[in-house]
């Protein structure tokens, strides 16, 4: 009687899926048809949000020196001290210092919200945004933290918080995939996995688009080989093929194997299309800030992130970084933040301005925030901080979050959360409630248990939403 | 205390019953009662209490306690959830069905209850909800309960500790039970055939000798059958199938291309890779050993004990023997790291759980982790038996230990690796000694309190110092790939390490330096919460259903994994060869005769032939714990050579509609490495060599040169090796760099190596098509395969005949020689008007990326030495337009079902 007998009584996405069996034709179904149109009837509750973009800022941005300002730490600034302790990583332990914020903040916008001075864009903006100051990682190592944000679970090879989404909501467009990833050209600590579709089916994998060279791998022949030549090759594939499907009936994987290149030669088509920011207009270019050295990197994928959610794409994730200023933070963080502030504030902007804001959720973080203080570096002192999982600020606009908000307090040094605290897997319940998906019920079964993003269950933080 | 409303009249009858029974304290059991002490008591327990109830000092959720009968009467927010006899209008029984979406508990689709626990719900609502006391839940579930309980090393609570399971779900503790086979029949067929006969299902007829072909030479050796393996098949087959089968398995079981094979699969099992993972994703320069230890074992067809004995405890037995040294790395091949970043006691506590679950799910089909918090949910696995286990490797150290080659250790190439890396390392110094001395005249002392970054460097510079730094210290510890080392453990104290960047070497006394670890439970699964004291020990419930001896785990400095490795192959111990020949079994038929090969507890799937599992594993033992020899039972059996086509494939459908009793052999698709090595055999490009240091195939240039990030900076660039014949290995050796991927061997499904992985999945998407038909490397087989055929052919319908036979090992018909033909002719017309320039390869690569310091981009340029000598595949610019014409057709070859799949 200690069976889970409840085990055996798969859901309804189990039963399209298959129970991490194989999956053959299922799969490719699912792909082809872009899953579902309509998401309304696989929500399980009425979602705020259709989709979601999720800016990835990539290092652990320093929520002392972006949103979270600390005073107090001019008091204490390059005031020395020592810690220890068998928890303390060798890079949180030793002789240590505080080292004040470098950048002046100021209140924006109606709601007065706290925020530095160099996001010189963003500020405009802030009356669409809530932030959190409540967030606690459990790691402060980038490649687990980067894991942990992305994936729910920190040593990796479990499916990305966008492949839970798509699996949930399935695509809107049968030629792209749901989960689309915008990386930088370097991929972060832990690569790829940042974005596997660990045990979901692969269907539900991020497809990155990468910055340089064939945005897609192998999305197009060697150089000298035609459209036409292709063409040929397709149908003569099709034609040897025939024979041993005819001899082959009810083999619906073989079947859906040929499918699979003409998808593939469609996305041929399709993927170019999207990513060709020409035919937007000179101004929208320049709000994004392309063009522009310092922002055209960034600019172009928050571009790039509307033009695929206007094209039915569930979750797009945009990297920006490295922000691990553990030197130099004036210049480090000073430099990245103009590389996006402009491309962000223009995003929210150009969401709001075609009604697509209040149903897109757009998500800014880091794996982790920073410390107040910082260790000797290249023995002596550096204006930088060190790694920080008890604190850290991220900000949510759109997609039904309390807009003009801030939410939740770190202590008065910035080094711990202590209001409204919650764990990564709370931020992902929440991300999963509004886009209208319940993580308890939002479950694969894998390995003898029905998994879910949050690993064990976690709880919407209520304050966040509007 | 409200009263219950009035019950309908259909129910009043069980009602009146059920109210009137509690006087009678005669021991009269109503149903209502039987209901709450078998069924309900825990349903609440287990999946209510702990948010409803007041114990703990968490919030009572929706202000409703369900802990008692008289809280539960007192409703909660949502009013009454309580009316006994009343089920349809009792919140308690309508919440647990999920048709209210306002109201579905529990919450968790994985606590979901199921229809017969909510039937139990309902009935025992409808029968007045008794609730009879402690003593009376006693006396009723020793009277009636069914299900077992099963005797372990003692969970967290006696609740655990005395619960009870569904017998079936305990088979895999259970003794073996071995049927007499009647004389003459094959055991495999008999068993079969059974299940068969009881379905009314008749299997297909013997498979064809082409596809048969494939199949054994596919399913034994990874590779495509010789072409003139396959025409002697298929002569012996034509009179005599069976023997036809078990003398080209012999065959192909005699060459070493099967331990290749097969320790392919035990390396998905081991969770091989030749990085550590993480931020630095060092090289694990000796891990290759590990890899071709598992070859040679199979190969030569090594005992099974003797391979589990050595993986886990091979130091320990003895620490002279090389084989046994390198055994261990099985130990180590999870991911693992200790940088400046993290703590020692986390990133230890992090290996202890991978080993101990690790070991569960390869020898014992355990995964074990599911206990590491609290007591397994579903299976008699206390958290007392993880962390006893755990304690067997809490005196396991890491050390790149000394270890000599032996004599079948393959060393070609270790002078060219070597090159490549002190070239590197050349390209480096040079570069930082300019960097240097740049930085040394154009760096300004910062005048500050502290430094800000206004030195009057360039930001690339400072960065390319933390780059530059970083990588030669990789590939010193690189260099480490051609010495006499295996990446291995020892017995000994623990020692504190603050950052591993370099090998790891043995301490002079084991004992000496370090601290003993505190082997207890960790409540919760922290790593700073001790409980309870343990002891090394094995899982429990196997040596008590299992009925062995009782273990008797040596502790403090003692051999406590030998104690364990002996324990598992124990002749008594139920799990070990089950686990095995499902293996190998799910290995030949694409599933497992127990549906999860990693999992034998209650969570797995049920075995669907458990009396010929037992009757394999006995044989098994039996026979030597010979994997070769159980490959031989498998292979005479009919069930392996029957034809994946059924002559009534609508009966088949209706009557075994997942496939589990083997009427027909389930079609496979290639695995990703089958499918590469299968194109190289086919373009005869091939290099047949045996084991030896990991090979750098080409691999999809973009992602080669893309920047690869690592703490402190950017990876050196990936460089394939020089030499078509280095490249063009079976995949099983090339490097498996965890942060770096080969793109099509992922694409098609080739599992990462962070977890074990028990059998490849196969999906088919879109990518796949991309890379198979785009990419370069399929392209350059294409190439390289019409070469081959041009060389070889006599004439133009020759060459097409021939290209089936080589890569499908089949005829043309007349339509499909037609097409090709006129396809070849075509694209050879097109191909005529073109030139080709010889692909350039740049001797050096500039990059840009981030640098950390200053947020800035920069560029850097790294040297490539590998390119100073490397000759390419044969290119298009090689070869005449009819080869590049015939290349098409080739190319479409590599794509056909046909040549991914097998029959």
């Amino acid at each position: 009687m200690q069976s889970p007998p409840n085990v055996f009584m798969p859901g309804r996405r189990d039963v399209l899926y298959g129970l991490g069996a194989s999956l053959g034709s299922l799969a490719l179904t699912s792909l082809l048809r872009g899953a579902e149109t309509g998401s309304e009837e696989r929500v399980h509750h009425p979602a705020r949000a259709k989709r979601c973009i999720f800016l990835m800022m990539e290092g652990g941005p320093s929520h002392i020196d972006t949103f979270d300002p600390k005073p107090e730490l001019t008091n204490r600034h390059l005031q020395a001290f020592t810690r220890s302790g068998e928890q303390e990583s060798a890079m949180s332990s030793g002789k240590r210092y505080f080292v004040q914020s470098p950048f002046e903040f100021i209140k924006a916008g109606q709601c007065g919200a706290d925020i530095c001075s160099e996001w010189t864009h963003l500020k405009e903006r802030v009356d669409d945004i809530c932030f959190y100051r409540g967030a606690q990682a459990e790691s402060v190592n980038h490649p687990t933290a980067c894991y942990h944000i992305n994936t729910g679970n920190r040593f990796g090879g479990d499916p990305g918080i966008g492949s839970w989404v798509t699996y949930g909501l399935g695509s809107q467009n049968e030629n792209l995939p749901g989960f689309v990833v915008l990386p930088r050209s370097s991929y972060p600590q832990g690569g790829a996995a940042n974005w596997s579709n660990g045990y979901l089916p692969a269907q539900f994998q991020g497809t990155p688009l990468r910055p340089e060279g064939s945005p897609i791998l192998d999305l197009n022949p060697p150089k000298g080989v035609s459209r036409q030549r292709q063409r040929a090759n397709l149908d003569l594939l099709a034609k040897l093929n025939q024979g041993h499907l005819a001899a082959r009936p009810g083999r619906s994987e073989l079947e859906a194997r040929l499918n699979s290149y003409e998808l593939a030669y469609r996305m041929q088509m399709e993927v170019p299309d999207i990513l060709d920011l020409d035919g937007e207009s000179e101004a929208t270019r320049e709000m994004y800030g392309i063009g522009q050295a310092k922002t055209d990197a960034f600019g172009r994928k928050c571009l790039l992130a509307r033009r695929l959610i206007e094209k039915g794409v569930r979750f797009v994730q945009a990297y920006a970084g490295n922000w691990d200023s553990h030197d130099y933070i004036e210049r480090a963080h000073g430099s990245l933040i103009r590389s996006v502030d402009r491309p962000i504030a223009a995003l929210l902007k150009d969401l709001k301005q075609r009604g697509l804001l209040d149903e897109t959720l757009v998500i800014f973080c880091g794996e982790f925030g920073r410390t107040p203080d910082n260790g000797l570096r290249g023995g002596g002192k550096s204006y930088g901080r060190d790694h920080n999982a008890k604190a850290m600020t991220m900000w949510f606009a759109g997609g039904g979050t309390k807009g003009g908000h801030t939410v939740g307090a770190t202590d008065e040094l910035g080094a711990e959360a202590v209001e409204c605290v919650h764990p990564i897997r709370d931020v992902h319940v929440t991300l999963l409630h509004l886009l209208g998906l319940d993580d308890n019920r939002l479950t694969y079964y894998h390995a003898g248990r029905f998994k879910q993003l949050s690993q064990f269950g976690g709880e919407v933080i209520q304050e966040l939403i509007g | 205390m409200k009263h219950p409303k009035l019950p309908s009249a259909i129910l009043r009858c069980a009602v009146i019953l059920t109210l009137a029974l509690p006087s009678t304290l005669s021991g009269e059991a109503t149903d209502g009662e039987k209901l709450f002490a078998l069924h309900i008591s825990e349903i609440l327990a287990e999946k209510c209490i702990a948010c409803h109830s007041r114990d703990k000092d968490k919030k009572l959720k929706g202000k409703l306690d369900l802990s008692s009968r008289e809280t539960i009467l007192n409703g909660g927010e949502s009013g009454e959830v309580l009316i006994p006899g009343e089920a349809r209008k009792s919140l308690l029984y309508l919440a647990t069905t999920w048709e209210d979406e306002d109201y579905e508990m529990p919450p968790k689709e994985a606590d979901r209850l199921s229809k017969e626990q909510q039937w139990k719900l309902r009935d025992w609502i409808n029968a007045g909800a008794p609730w009879p006391d402690e003593k009376r839940v006693a006396e009723l579930r020793n009277e009636f309960a069914t299900g077992e309980i099963v005797k372990t090393s003692g969970g967290l609570g006696d609740d655990w500790t005395n619960r009870r399971y569904e017998t079936k779900k305990l088979w895999a503790y259970r003794p073996l039970q071995v049927e007499e086979v009647p004389e003459g029949k094959h055991p495999v067929d008999w068993f079969i055939r059974r299940k068969l006969n009881r379905l009314g299902l008749s299997p297909a007829p013997v498979a064809a000798a082409r596809g048969l072909a494939r199949r054994l030479s596919f399913g034994l050796t990874g590779l495509p059958p010789q072409p003139t393996d396959a025409k002697d098949f298929a002569e012996a087959h034509a009179t005599d199938p069976a023997l036809a089968v078990t003398n080209y398995g012999r065959k192909l079981m005699a060459t070493p291309h099967y331990g290749e094979h097969f320790g392919r699969q035990w390396l998905d099992v081991a969770r091989y890779a030749d990085s550590a993972g993480f931020a630095n994703d060092y090289a694990r320069p000796n891990a290759w050993r590990y890899r071709d230890y598992v070859v040679r074992a199979f190969n030569n067809d090594k005992r099974y004990d003797q391979f589990v004995r050595e993986q886990v405890a091979g130091d320990e037995i003895d620490s002279s023997n090389p084989e046994h040294l390198i055994a261990t790395g099985f130990l180590r091949m999870g991911p693992w790291e200790q940088t400046g970043m993290s703590v020692f006691r986390v990133t230890r506590q992090q290996w202890l759980d991978d080993v101990t679950d690790s070991v569960g799910q390869a020898f014992l089909a355990h995964p074990l982790q599911c206990a590491k918090c609290h007591d397994h949910k579903f299976d008699p696995i206390p958290t007392r038996d993880y962390y006893r286990m755990m304690a067997v490797f809490s005196t396991t150290q890491f050390a790149e230990r000394a270890t000599p080659f032996l004599k079948e250790e393959n060393k070609t190439g270790f002078a060219e690796a070597t090159q490549w890396i002190l070239a590197k390392q050349r390209s480096y110094q040079r570069q930082k000694k300019t960097l240097n001395e740049r930085i040394a005249k154009q760096k300004k002392k910062e005048i500050g309190s502290a430094k800000t970054g206004n030195n009057n460097l360039d930001p690339g510079d400072e960065a390319s110092q933390a780059r530059i730094f970083k990588n030669l210290s990789r590939h010193r510890w690189e260099l480490d790939k051609t010495k006499p080392i295996a990446f291995a453990v020892y017995t000994g104290k623990t020692i504190q390490r603050k950052n591993v960047s370099s090998r790891t070497p043995m301490p002079g006394a084991p004992w000496g330096e370090g601290a003993m670890e505190e082997d207890t439970i960790l409540t919760g699964g922290d790593a700073y919460t001790r409980g309870d004291p343990v002891r090394p020990g094995p899982l429990s419930v196997a040596e008590h259903l299992g009925g062995m001896a009782p273990a008797d785990f040596t502790a403090g400095q003692g051999n406590r994994r030998l104690a364990l490795a002996e324990w598992i192959v124990d002749q008594k111990n139920p799990l070990t060869a089950r686990v095995m020949v499902n293996r190998v079994w799910s290995w030949h038929f694409g599933k497992g005769l127990a549906g999860n090969p990693n999992n034998f507890g209650g969570t797995g799937a049920q075995p669907t032939h458990p009396q010929l599992l037992d009757y394999l594993a006995s044989w098994f033992m039996k026979n030597g714990w010979s994997v070769k020899k159980l490959n031989e039972l498998i292979l005479s059996s009919a069930a392996y050579r029957r034809s994946s086509r059924h002559p009534d494939p609508a009966v088949v459908e209706k009557k075994d509609p997942k496939k589990s009793f083997y009427a027909i052999q389930i079609p496979r698709r290639l695995t990703a490495e089958e499918l590469r090595d299968a194109m190289l055999a086919a373009s005869g490009e091939l290099n047949r060599q045996r084991g030896g240091l990991p090979a750098r195939p080409d691999i999809n240039l973009e992602v080669a040169m893309q920047p690869r990030q690592i703490m402190g900076g950017t990876a050196s660039v990936y460089e394939p090796d020089p030499h078509p014949s280095q490249r063009n290995r079976r995949s099983l050796y090339a490097e498996k760099i965890r942060g770096l991927r080969d793109p099509f061997l992922e694409t098609f499904n080739q599992p990462g190596s962070d977890k074990s992985c028990e059998l490849r999945e196969t999906s088919t998407v879109a990518p796949q098509a991309l890379t198979l038909f785009n990419s370069e490397e399929v392209q350059d087989r294409a190439l390289a395969f019409a070469a081959r055929l041009l060389k070889e052919g006599t004439s133009d319908e020759h060459v097409v005949t021939r290209a089936f036979a080589l890569a499908l090992g089949r005829h043309t018909t007349a339509v499909e020689l037609e097409s090709c033909l006129r396809h070849w002719k075509n694209a050879t017309a097109e191909e005529r008007g073109k030139r080709y320039e010889p692909k350039e390869f740049p001797k050096g690569i500039t990059r840009t990326v981030m640098a950390e310091k200053t947020g800035e981009p920069y560029s850097f340029w790294e040297s490539m030495p590998a390119y100073d000598q490397y000759v390419p595949d044969l290119q298009r610019s090689d070869v005449d337009a009819r080869t590049r014409g015939l290349a098409q057709v080739c190319l479409v070859i590599f794509n056909l079902n046909e040549f991914s799949y097998l029959d």
